[in-house]
């Protein structure tokens, strides 16, 4: 059957169309294949995850006439963490007449990834922004209007244009809602059918093409197979392998982690992304962390005290010695500097020891100011729904006390490498969302990412899928194939061998442990010995893992130990990855700050020369507890946004 | 970071092997809670005690625990996700409890919400009344620019208030009749407050009221129960405009 | 999993169920301030109330309007019954711990189907009592009627009967308080501008129709007693 498997044009061909760049897309739209409409319904696609890429992917390709099979590990798809998200969803409309275009907001998404991210992808993003919005909007999203009627737009993450349209601090879940309603209307017309409560535990290949994927029913334990003619992998980041993230608790890389072992190239596994304003941790028991808007930094002030541990109430320490190091180090951006910048600022305070709160890991966002010029009513009037988050979950007054804050992982830029197309190395494999190592290079904007999620669902992957469809001979498979049951075998068979170590650590004690490591040695800032001992430290704990791990229940029933075993699992191999990538990586570069890479004022510094690339990781095996890549280059061309140093002073 | 003496609770929680299996409840100390604990951090407490000691955690269902996700449930001392009001049980702080409280913890209870295991529901009959109806058709590529159709604020403003329903079910649960109004409501108010969903305003209420019938929820008898158990204060004029629709559209409908 | 086949339809719905039950009930307050009003005439004087009843009992549309009364009595009482029965079984496992605290609702609000239930009771007897109770006869003017007057001042002197008849009466309060209110929300009137308005309407309304029923047992027991 060699003549069914698709044409393979080397393993790291971006695929990215030349000429002028406002053509390409269009050209290349042009140049793809299309499926005859009364085909379409032949064929089956399967999509791992519902949040905003998931459900708009689902949704398009079954009103397009796909036949659609959708998962989520959820009770529903409307669960997914897309719906957490607050701030907002950029889009070069240019409604505020404030000067955006989609070339600028390809510039800035270009500039703001600290040029890491591939130009073309980049461009199309900012392209169909504008018509993410519009549909969204046929969709009855709800977002803010004027008094008009018209659409009301913010600026947002220290971008100099109003581009960004919201829906109170709920953007996230009213566009998930969106394309979840949209879905559902596919499946009221029997083109999607949605599985819930199954986790994709393995993907499925046959002569290298991905045919189907693995699942867990999590109700019933049972092993299911399921074929189809592509897969779509839309599950998001791994935030979660720092154990205390803003990701949901259920947020996991098993479904990627199980198609890099397949053979999908890993992308820039190290660039993560670390919110600066979130609720410090308050103990031991944190299961997870609370993000608080970034908008709030457009009126709040940061500071710490000038003294070291200095723990006076903040009321009882004067103004001349309060350190409002941000507008002190960045006079012209002050407090709006972008997020990579303004985390790493607060732990040199905290590393300083002027760090304030009970644990000292927190700094000051202080709205006094804000109040003094505004009025309480005003500020209420923006921030009163944060506010109340903020007293709900530390009892603690922000009108009266200034918050304390503190920076936590957020979002994951790496993730599955992808061509163009949207598809990884594996042919058939298309990943979607935060879950591909993405258009936003080493940092993401803010506003971006929801943008991102919606442009692969609902206007990329119609048109790239097809084309691949009408490509490849798709010979028909069904799960009898014996690759679906050894796949299976594969997934009964590591479920049971984490349910026989029988040990006496919980998955959350090694989960904790690997979070520490994480957020310690691969966190904010990294070093060359630190990486070293992190990569050490995690291949112990893997051992120790695969040894002493104690996971309650049997494998038969709803069992969530079991699930988080399995995730921790993979996490357990991520981290390493993350680590080793952050090692090779020897250049600070938005959210990959090295210590020993850094301008005179503790700016990233770049090495264009030599690490102008993404570094796409291939798994090269593994032999017992220890695992082996090689490292892969996709060299990234500027041809339009030239490489400078970012400066914010 | 130094142990911090909590407090100590006496826990009663619903313990069910299956749907069809008979319920009991588990008596159990929560030992060490201290009050900046969220609910749920409060029965990873319990839960890794229970793996530590050899016996299964309880299950429960929730994932984002910022009180947006909707996967959160539990109905802690007779109320839906706890005393607190305009508040998930992710949200619910220890604080609100004194040491040797006693707190009786069971899942949501209803026959169109059947018991997975322990405090886990299946809500997928939520699902299916979206499905009957909760959209617009409005395929992808078609839309007009998306200022063409200007939409008053306030409106707007009240299309948001009922969209921001997260589909927790904490309606049901605290409704005597087990009925699904308030949630279906807020759908069909949404969609119906919105220009955009005029074309299909009739169908749409008829469709999704038939759904929730069919999955056996119960009907409002406007006790406000669940106005006041959701989390997001979604209101009651919500039900009284599914009602007003259902009406109309009954009598305009072919 | 599939959809569950959904039959569309006003009467097979719980909405239009409900709707009705709401339609009924207000036809049902109309009827009680039909009711009410002439028979407060027993304040004034036994010709004026015997005349007025004989007036209504021998006009032959009487029937029509009884079985106009009865047809939305028999609605609105099985139609409550059958959501009734189709709530109950919706929720068909009970909590351990009832709500409480600012989750919990109002009693009055949480029993209409109870309160239905003892005014079922009292409407029965009260037909028995005195549409089918004594007939004693008065002559007025050269023309025969039925005392009505008499029979009622018999009845509402006995104590036991008068207790029952208030208790009766402040379940219909209740019934009435909210089931106005809740019968305009079941048609889906609801409006903030007006709830304030429509709260305040449905407690005059109740306070007016209970009052003026219950000033006449009272009245006769107090006064009139033989």
């Amino acid at each position: 059957m060699a003549d069914a498997t698709p044409k393979s044009t080397g393993k790291l061909d971006s695929k990215a169309p030349s000429g002028p760049i406002e053509k390409r897309w269009d050209t290349h739209k042009f140049q793809m294949k299309l499926v005859n409409p009364a085909n379409k319904r032949k064929h089956t696609i399967i999509v791992v995850g519902t949040g905003l890429a998931g459900a708009s992917a689902a949704a398009s390709l079954g009103e397009l006439g796909y036949h659609v099979k959708a998962f989520t590990i959820h009770d529903s798809p409307r669960r997914a963490h897309s719906i957490a998200a607050q701030g907002g969803i950029n889009a070069a409309k240019n409604y505020a007449n404030d000067g955006d275009s989609v070339y600028r907001l390809f510039y800035d998404t270009v500039k703001g990834g600290d040029f890491r991210a591939r130009e073309s992808n980049v461009y199309r993003l900012a392209q169909v922004s504008t018509a993410i919005i519009d549909h969204c909007v046929a969709l009855g999203v709800p977002f803010a209007r004027e008094y008009g009627g018209l659409l009301d737009n913010r600026s947002f993450g220290g971008s100099q244009v109003s581009r960004t349209f919201y829906a109170r601090g709920q953007t996230g879940q009213q566009l998930l809602l969106g394309a979840y309603s949209s879905m559902n209307r596919q499946v009221d017309r029997k083109n999607v059918e949605v599985y819930s409560r199954r986790e994709m535990l393995d993907l499925v290949l046959i002569n290298g093409v991905a045919r189907g994927i693995t699942v867990r029913n999590l109700i019933t334990g049972e092993i299911e197979s399921h074929a189809g003619d592509a897969v779509l992998l839309c599950t998001g980041g791994y935030g979660n392998a720092y154990f205390l993230s803003t990701n949901a608790m259920n947020s996991n890389a098993t479904a990627a982690w199980r198609c890099h072992r397949r053979g999908a190239y890993f992308g820039n596994p190290c660039f993560t992304q670390i919110h600066p304003t979130c609720i410090p941790r308050s103990g031991e028991h944190q299961s997870k962390l609370t993000l608080m808007s970034e908008s709030l930094r457009n009126d709040g002030r940061v500071w710490v005290p000038k003294a070291k541990g200095d723990k006076r109430s903040p009321k009882d320490i004067p103004e001349s010695e309060r350190d409002y190091y941000l507008e002190r180090i960045y006079p012209s951006f002050g407090n709006l500097v972008p997020r990579d910048v303004a985390s790493r600022q607060a732990k040199f305070r905290v590393d300083e020891g002027r760090g304030v709160g009970p644990s000292g890991e927190a700094v000051y966002l202080d709205f006094a100011d804000a109040i003094k010029r505004l009025g309480q009513a005003a500020v209420s009037e923006k921030y009163g729904n944060l506010f109340d988050m903020y007293e709900k979950i530390t009892d603690e007054n922000p009108y009266e006390q200034p918050m304390r804050m503190y920076p936590a992982v957020h979002y994951t830029m790496g993730g599955l490498w992808v061509d163009y197309n949207l598809m990884s190395t594996i042919p058939g494999l298309h990943v979607l969302g935060e879950a591909n190592f993405s258009d936003h290079g080493a940092n993401r904007l803010g506003a971006s990412a929801l943008m991102q999620g919606l442009a692969d669902g609902y206007f990329v992957i119609p048109y790239t899928l097809g084309n691949y469809i009408a490509s490849n001979p798709l010979p028909k498979v069904d799960i009898s194939h014996d690759a679906f049951k050894a796949s299976r075998e594969d997934v009964s068979l590591r479920l049971n061998r984490l349910l026989s170590v029988k040990g006496n650590k919980t998955v959350d004690d090694i989960h904790k442990q690997l979070g520490k490591i994480m957020w310690d040695l691969v966190g904010m800032s990294r070093n060359e010995a630190g990486l070293k001992t992190a990569i050490e430290s995690i291949r112990q704990l893997r051992s120790q893992f695969w040894s002493d791990v104690r996971v309650a229940g049997e494998s038969n029933f709803k069992n969530s130990e079991l699930e988080k075993a399995g995730r921790v699992a993979d996490f357990l191999e991520l981290g390493e990855l993350m680590a080793t990538d952050a090692l090779e990586r020897r250049e600070s570069c938005g959210g990959h700050f090295r210590d020993e890479f850094q301008t005179p004022d503790n700016e990233a510094k770049r090495d264009d020369e030599h690490f102008s690339h993404v570094a796409a990781w291939e798994y090269a095996g593994s032999q017992g507890d220890k695992v082996t890549w090689t490292r892969n280059q996709e060299p990234l061309n500027f041809e339009y946004v030239h490489p400078s140093q970012r400066s914010y002073k | 970071m130094a142990e911090q003496k909590g407090m100590t609770l006496n826990l009663k929680i619903w313990r069910q092997a299956g749907p069809k299996e008979k319920g009991e409840f588990l008596k159990i100390q929560a030992k060490n809670i201290i009050p900046d604990m969220s609910f749920l951090e409060m029965l990873d407490v319990v839960n890794e005690e229970l793996v530590r000691t050899g016996k299964e955690p309880v299950e429960f269902d929730h994932d984002c625990r910022e009180g947006i996700c909707g996967a959160c449930s539990l109905v802690i001392n007779g109320n839906p996700h706890g005393p607190e009001v305009a508040t998930t049980t992710c949200q619910l702080h220890m604080r609100k409890f004194k040491d040797g409280d006693s707190i009786v913890i069971e899942p949501f209870r209803a026959k169109s919400f059947p018991i997975v295991k322990d405090l886990v529901v299946d809500r997928s009959a939520f699902d299916r009344i979206q499905q009957a109806g909760g959209f617009i058709t409005a395929n992808t590529g078609a839309a007009q620019d998306a200022n063409c159709i200007p939409v008053p604020k306030k409106n707007a403003d009240l299309a948001f208030s009922s969209a921001t329903c997260i589909g927790c079910g904490a309606c049901v649960a605290a409704c005597k009749n087990a009925s699904a109004s308030l949630f279906t409501s807020a759908k069909v108010a949404h969609l119906a407050l919105l220009p955009q969903g005029q074309a299909e305003r009739e169908e749409r209420v008829l469709k999704m009221v038939a759904q929730m019938d069919a999955e056996g929820f119960g009907g409002c008898t406007n006790t406000g129960a669940c106005s006041a158990a959701c989390p997001v204060e979604i209101s009651l004029e919500n039900i009284a405009r599914m009602n007003r629709d259902f009406l109309a559209a009954s009598i305009k409908h072919r | 999993m599939q959809n569950v086949s959904r039959k569309m339809g006003w009467l097979t719905s719980s909405v239009g169920r409900k709707q009705l039950i709401g339609v009924t009930g207000l036809g049902l307050c109309g009827f009680l301030v039909a009711h009410m009003a002439p028979n407060m005439l027993i304040l004034f004087s036994a010709e004026m109330y015997n005349k007025y009843s004989h007036a209504l009992i021998s006009n032959p549309l009487i029937y029509a309007a009884e079985v106009g009364l009865l047809l939305l009595f028999l609605g609105h009482l099985v139609f409550a019954l059958r959501l009734s029965w189709m709530n109950w079984r919706a929720r068909d496992t009970r909590y351990a711990v009832m709500s409480n605290g600012p989750k919990r609702t109002a009693w009055a609000q949480r029993s209409l189907w109870a309160q239905g239930l003892v005014i079922l009771v009292f409407v029965i007897l009260h037909l028995i009592t005195f549409k089918y109770g004594t007939h004693y006869s008065v002559t007025y003017d050269g023309v025969e009627m039925r005392d009505l007057h008499k029979l009622v001042v018999e009845v509402f002197s006995e104590p036991a009967y008068v207790i029952w008849y208030v208790v009766a009466l402040f379940v219909l309060f209740f019934h009435l308080r909210h089931g106005l209110g809740s019968s305009l929300q079941t048609l889906g009137i609801n409006h903030p501008r007006y709830n304030c308005a429509i709260k305040v309407a449905s407690w005059a309304y109740a306070v007016i129709v209970v009052g003026g029923f219950l000033s006449q047992p009272i009245y006769v027991y107090l006064l009139q007693r033989g």
